[in-house]
């Protein structure tokens, strides 16, 4: 098989996954009726990249060894995003699903490192990113190959202390440590331009040290190419992958609307969004 | 020759163990010592300065001891503590990471910087946080074990340090001997309770007191969260205890004192004697914002035998 024809059979492969993730997903916040989909879902196809596609050395086997690498959404109220991904992974059973939320299961509206496969606390936006510029830079100072990926909220930006980590993760050249920005443009009372002006944020990140690229947060494909040339090449510097979303992205009603951050719909509009993702 | 700074002697301890201990980090945000100096020029692999970023600075750490490193987080007190708070609550105590906060400079210590340098709010913040340790060293010996302490069973721990070096109260004898507290001079009836700068305080208004024929002794409870059990005992024989504290009343040292004794159904009357809700920026050194405040010698002094006409 060419170099072609295998990116071709794994992004067949994430695409197939993803149609059944996104489900999942959905029906944690219908099982539990509460639950962050927007926030989810304009991270779905980076997540579902990053996991089905092999890129993240994190399994059963592993889960508490050094070497593993590490993900952490440090926008934690996305953090039922990995919830499905871990549940394939084994890292706990399949009936902790239906109990999302419940008193007597595992799995919490926001993470914490009690729940398999989850790396620290988040929910407070920032310090995600500072935590996950720790464990990088412990994996330089033990001589480790461990990758560090942090999915980092655009509005999260707002926070000071996620610049002052990317000062020093650039100081130190954690070039094992790669950030993927949300850009969903949406915070939850507003749109982040009409709020507080983000602006050009690959040319902030770069102005920082860091390597930077825009990026189609929702194409596979250039989601693949782009973490396989990340892995394969010869990293001087951190990288900030800049991924324009679609907050909602999957269900029409909920695309773009920030009344919908944590908003749950009635049993009309669930039927609706179960048709949208089939 | 007096005793080293405390921040070189507590960082000195730490440097010596770091030599022998890869895994021992050491987290500066832009606050020097001269310990520091041969510590990073020694060890540049086991030090970081971080620039002024206290904030990031808690979070790299929680990273650093999530994956298992043994890292201490250097700052002046107002800034190690106040300043990334959240950090320290969500990175650290939820997460109940074993990492040393070292705080140089409380109370007034730094004299002249004013309230922005003035730790007289971190007891009451710290102490708020679940499963903290908060102790404070009043002398050099205190200093050198607390370092060690932090080393063999480290936790998250807030150490307070003076800016410069006290007198020595213990000698090279073990503080630890009844936990986080110690009689340092015997009495009756009443006792004076401090710790570190203000432990001195309470030695000299003992002596004045003396001089009028009261005869109070003093504790140091150097540990004041959690205050230890130890310390329900050593309360006993008094009917009465005065706190001295260079810090604001509102949830402060005297404020633990009083709530250990709620909770443990004491019969001890509690006065606190510490700073009013006020903030200096007057300049003029350390003794004379402690006038100010009325927390000097001659002030708690006079403040105690008013109490003690006021009891008649």
């Amino acid at each position: 098989m060419d170099f072609t024809g295998e990116i071709m059979s794994s992004t067949n492969f994430i695409l197939k996954k993803l149609k059944e993730y996104k489900k999942e997903v959905f029906e944690l916040m219908v099982v539990a009726g509460k639950g962050h989909v927007p926030s989810s879902f304009s991270i779905s196809e980076i997540l579902a990249t990053l996991m089905y596609g092999g890129f993240i050395n994190l399994n059963k086997e592993n889960l508490k060894e050094k070497r593993r690498d590490r993900i952490i959404i440090s926008k934690g109220h996305a953090a039922m995003a990995l919830y499905p991904i871990f549940k394939d992974l084994g890292f706990f059973d399949e009936k902790e699903m239906a109990l999302f939320t419940k008193p007597e299961g595992l799995l919490r509206l926001y993470a914490d490192p009690s729940i398999p496969g989850i790396e620290t606390v988040t929910g407070s936006l920032g310090n995600g990113f500072g935590i996950g510029c720790g464990m990088a830079l412990s994996a330089k100072k033990d001589k480790r190959d461990s990758l560090v990926v942090v999915i980092l909220g655009d509005g999260e930006c707002y926070e000071g202390s996620v610049w002052e980590t990317a000062l020093l993760a650039a100081h130190q050249k954690l070039e094992n440590l790669l950030v993927i920005v949300d850009r969903n443009k949406l915070c939850i009372m507003d749109e982040t331009e009409k709020c507080v002006e983000l602006g050009d944020m690959k040319a902030k990140w770069q102005a920082f040290g860091w390597d930077s690229c825009d990026i189609d947060g929702h194409s596979i494909n250039d989601l693949f190419n782009f973490l396989s040339d990340w892995k394969n090449k010869k990293r001087a510097k951190p990288f900030a992958l800049i991924a324009h979303t679609v907050k909602g992205k999957g269900i029409s009603y909920m695309e773009n609307q920030p009344l919908w951050h944590n908003k749950i719909p009635n049993q009309k509009q669930i039927e609706q969004a179960r048709l949208e993702l089939a | 020759m007096s005793s080293p700074l405390p921040r070189d002697s507590f960082i000195n301890t730490i440097f010596q163990a770091a030599k022998l201990d890869k895994e021992i980090i050491f987290l500066c945000a832009d606050l020097g010592a001269q310990a520091l100096d041969e510590f990073r020029a020694q060890l540049p692999h086991q030090f970081i300065h971080l620039g002024i970023s206290e904030q990031n600075m808690i979070d790299v750490a929680a990273g650093l001891a999530i994956d298992g490193k043994k890292v201490f987080c250097y700052a002046m007190a107002p800034f190690v503590t106040l300043r990334p708070f959240e950090q320290i609550k969500v990175a650290l105590a939820h997460m109940n990471l074993p990492v040393t906060l070292i705080g140089v400079g409380v109370g007034f210590a730094y004299d002249d910087a004013g309230p922005t340098h003035y730790a007289t709010e971190d007891i009451a913040c710290m102490r708020s946080l679940a499963g903290i340790e908060i102790l404070t060293p009043a002398d050099d010996t205190s200093v050198v074990q607390m370092a060690k302490l932090c080393l063999e069973k480290p936790m998250l721990r807030y150490i307070r340090l003076d800016r410069k070096n006290l007198p020595e109260v213990y000698d090279g004898k073990s503080i630890f001997n009844n936990d986080g507290v110690n009689l340092i001079s015997e009495g009756k009836e009443r006792a004076l309770v401090a710790s570190g700068y203000m432990l001195h305080t309470a030695l000299e208004v003992k002596k004045r007191l003396n001089e009028k024929g009261q005869n109070f002794a003093v504790l140091d409870l150097f540990k004041i969260k959690k205050i230890p059990d130890s310390f329900l005992t050593m309360m006993k024989p008094y009917k009465k205890v005065y706190t001295l504290e260079e810090h604001f009343l509102s949830g402060g040292f005297g404020s633990a004192v009083l709530e250990y004794c709620e909770e443990k159904n004491l019969a001890q009357k509690v006065k606190r004697i510490g700073v009013e809700d006020h903030y200096y920026f007057e300049n003029g050194g350390r003794k004379y914002i402690h006038k100010l405040a009325q927390i000097d010698v001659d002030s708690v002094l006079d403040r105690i035998l008013k109490d003690l006409c006021d009891e008649i």
